[in-house]
């Protein structure tokens, strides 16, 4: 393994952002609506220098008012959710560990159910809901994992399986007393689905997206000596507890971040750390942010093989992660066992 | 604005491509009205609507009984009647429609129903600057359809036509309410869906269909869509069980496999035959839907339209509206017991 140096990271990240850049200008570019990548450039290009008014309203609308935001919106709860995913198998070390092994996923989920029924027509009350609910199960899961006065890997995986169940089986009870239109929008919901569009300022979600992932990162150099031992690292000077509480909130608000706006798009919090870890390495450091844009990478493209293959019908996003995911994860799986 | 802010984020990610020029709210040309639609949202419309797409099944039906199918520009993978429609454009599921397929048919309006279509979508053409006009689907009644065939009719102008549809439907129903006054309401259990067992609550539109024909649902539920268990339909001893199938099922088997299930064998409406299958015309509000009723009413009543009063029934057949909008209809009356010293065993 070759030592990680600031010039390795700065160069795997930005080769991780040609690409996401990459497919971007893909998803762009594919649609129901055919535009050529000559129009998409000019489209680009005339925004860029203020010519607005030579855009053709068609244009303008698929590339900046469907296309682009769905795209960003992929971005977020991709890299949200690999991030989150990576930041939950450090603090448990332990490879199955996933925001919806934990049950921070169902947390979310329940809340923005619980907001449909409540006060269904209110703008951004899913997305609070939904946030709270996912921070709700974090504060429920962490103190019902501790044993002892400690965090206890094992007990709390338990806990985390336990509560998803749980969540999940009021999830369906209360899903019974929805009906009609409520219900259809859940139930697309809960597959995983971009297509709406959150109520509330994006910009403030990418803040958070921000912050989280930032968080996480910080912790990385401390994440690399906890992952070869507590007690070295507790001996290395490394306030151990800390640094658990802050992965393990910052994993929990990226999940409710994502959770609320996309629902439950699986595999992507298992998939992207592990794909990561067998192409760049262990590093925490590189890790981090390799999750967080690999994660983008894949829910960009997972999202635009939704919304083509059998065009203009719609697939939810998450059964393309899965289905997309799957084959690759074996494949590098079995190239790492020979 | 959303798709403002949505452009601030887009110019850090690209912004090797973007400058930040500030988007500017799209202004709609037309010279139009702004109406309100049947879920309370402000509608934009052009004085002329030209080019219509639909996003439900009922719609498409209603837009083709109203002569317009010229206008319609796009319909959904789901829109099969009349068959013409199947050769639209198609612009996706109803839950879920494409909207760039949608922008791609330049449409002027949009109709869309609560009882399919998502709210989402919805908003996302309202942000778009398309006019989507919603009517109220599942918690109509069947004088309110009519009402909102009256309003869209007049809205993409076609009030004449829509007038004349409007009441030589409602005529169809006063004739049948004349007939049926005075008996006895039926009990029915309407079933949605066979596993789980789904029924209609109260307040929905079949409900309403269901009075129509002179009967009335054996489960009295505030929720639209109530699951039900096995036990309390033998509880409630329904006097008909009321199927719907879509085009492609065969009714003559619904009866042989009730009558081999466990608890449903023994109920007495099974013992007796009093199994009716529907198309699927009676669950959506379209204009095929008084033949429905008008079909479950003979179904449910056969003291009052026997195979002696037919003649009288002419009133009600006579205007029965052709291929067209017939073609996707067979309610079917399943082994209705001709002898039933042999049915009752």
């Amino acid at each position: 393994m070759r030592p990680l140096t600031p010039r390795r990271v700065a160069w795997v990240c930005a080769g991780l952002c040609a690409l996401l850049f990459a497919a971007v200008v893909i998803s762009l570019r594919v649609g129901a609506y055919p535009i050529s990548v000559r129009d998409i450039v000019m489209t680009l290009v005339n925004r860029a220098i203020g010519h607005r008014d030579q855009i053709p309203a068609d244009f303008w609308n698929i590339v900046y008012e469907i296309r682009l935001p769905r795209i960003l919106l992929g971005v977020l709860v991709g890299a949200s959710l690999s991030t989150a995913g990576a930041g939950f198998q450090a603090l448990l070390r332990n490879p199955l560990a996933d925001p919806y092994v934990l049950g921070v996923s169902s947390g979310a989920a329940l809340g923005a159910i619980i907001s449909l029924i409540a006060a269904p027509h209110t703008a951004g009350a899913i997305q609070l809901a939904a946030f709270a609910g996912a921070a709700g199960t974090t504060a429920a899961v962490y103190f019902l994992g501790r044993r002892g006065g400690q965090l206890d890997s094992a007990t709390l995986l338990l806990a985390g399986i336990v509560a998803a169940s749980f969540l999940s089986a009021i999830i369906m009870f209360l899903m019974t007393t929805l009906s009609g239109r409520d219900l259809r929008g859940m139930a697309f919901w809960l597959m995983g689905d971009l297509t709406s569009q959150p109520s509330i300022n994006p910009t403030w979600l990418f803040l958070l997206l921000i912050i989280g992932v930032g968080s996480i990162y910080l912790t990385s150099s401390d994440l690399n000596l906890i992952l070869t031992g507590e007690q070295e690292a507790r001996h290395l000077g490394v306030n151990v507890h800390r640094v658990k509480l802050v992965v393990y909130v910052a994993a929990s608000m990226l999940t409710g971040l994502a959770v609320s706006v996309s629902g439950a798009i699986g595999y992507v919090g298992l998939l992207v750390p592990h794909v990561m870890r067998m192409l760049f390495g262990t590093d925490y450091r590189l890790l981090i942010p390799t999750s967080a844009l690999g994660g983008a990478i894949l829910i960009v493209l997972a999202d635009t093989l939704a919304r083509t293959i059998v065009a203009p019908t719609e697939l939810p996003v998450g059964a393309m992660t899965a289905l997309a995911g799957a084959p690759v994860f074996i494949y590098l799986m079995r190239r790492r066992m020979r | 604005m959303v798709a403002r802010h949505w452009g601030i984020v887009a110019a850090a990610v690209l912004s090797a491509l973007i400058a930040s020029a500030p988007p500017r709210a799209f202004a709609a040309q037309d010279a139009g009205r702004v109406i309100t639609d049947e879920v309370g949202r402000e509608v934009k419309v052009p004085a002329e609507v030209k080019r219509i797409v639909t996003l439900a099944p009922n719609l498409t039906e209603i837009v083709y009984a109203l002569g317009l199918s010229d206008k319609l520009a796009g319909d959904t993978n789901e829109c099969d009647s009349p068959p013409e429609a199947k050769s639209k454009p198609h612009v996706g599921e109803p839950q879920n429609p494409s909207l760039e397929a949608i922008v791609a048919l330049h449409p002027d309006l949009v109709l869309a129903t609560t009882s399919i279509n998502r709210v989402d979508t919805a908003d996302a053409l309202e942000r778009l600057g398309i006019a989507v006009y919603t009517t109220a689907g599942d918690t109509q009644t069947v004088l309110g359809m009519l009402d909102s065939i009256s309003r869209m009719a007049e809205l993409m102008g076609a009030e004449p036509q829509g007038a004349e549809m409007v009441g030589r439907m409602r005529q169809r129903l006063e004739a049948l309410h004349a007939r049926l006054q005075d008996r006895p309401m039926v009990h029915v259990l309407f079933v949605v869906w066979e596993d789980p067992l789904i029924t209609i609550g109260q307040n929905t539109f079949i409900a309403d269909a269901l009075r129509w024909a002179g009967a009335e649902s054996v489960v009295i539920s505030k929720q639209n869509w109530p699951q039900l268990s096995i036990e309390e339909v033998v509880r409630l001893q329904p006097d008909y069980i009321v199927f719907t199938s879509d085009h492609g099922g065969t009714g003559a088997t619904q009866l042989a496999d009730l009558r081999s299930r466990p608890a449903w064998r023994d109920l007495d409406a099974v013992e007796l035959g009093h199994v009716v299958d529907v198309s699927e015309e009676a669950v959506r509000p379209s204009p095929g839907l008084v033949d429905a009723i008008v079909q479950l009413a003979h179904a449910v009543h056969p003291e009052v339209f026997g195979e002696s009063r037919r003649a009288e029934d002419e009133t009600l057949f006579a205007t029965r509206v052709t291929e067209s909008v017939g073609a996707g209809l067979r309610p079917v009356l399943l082994g209705r017991c001709q002898e039933p010293h042999l049915c009752a065993r």
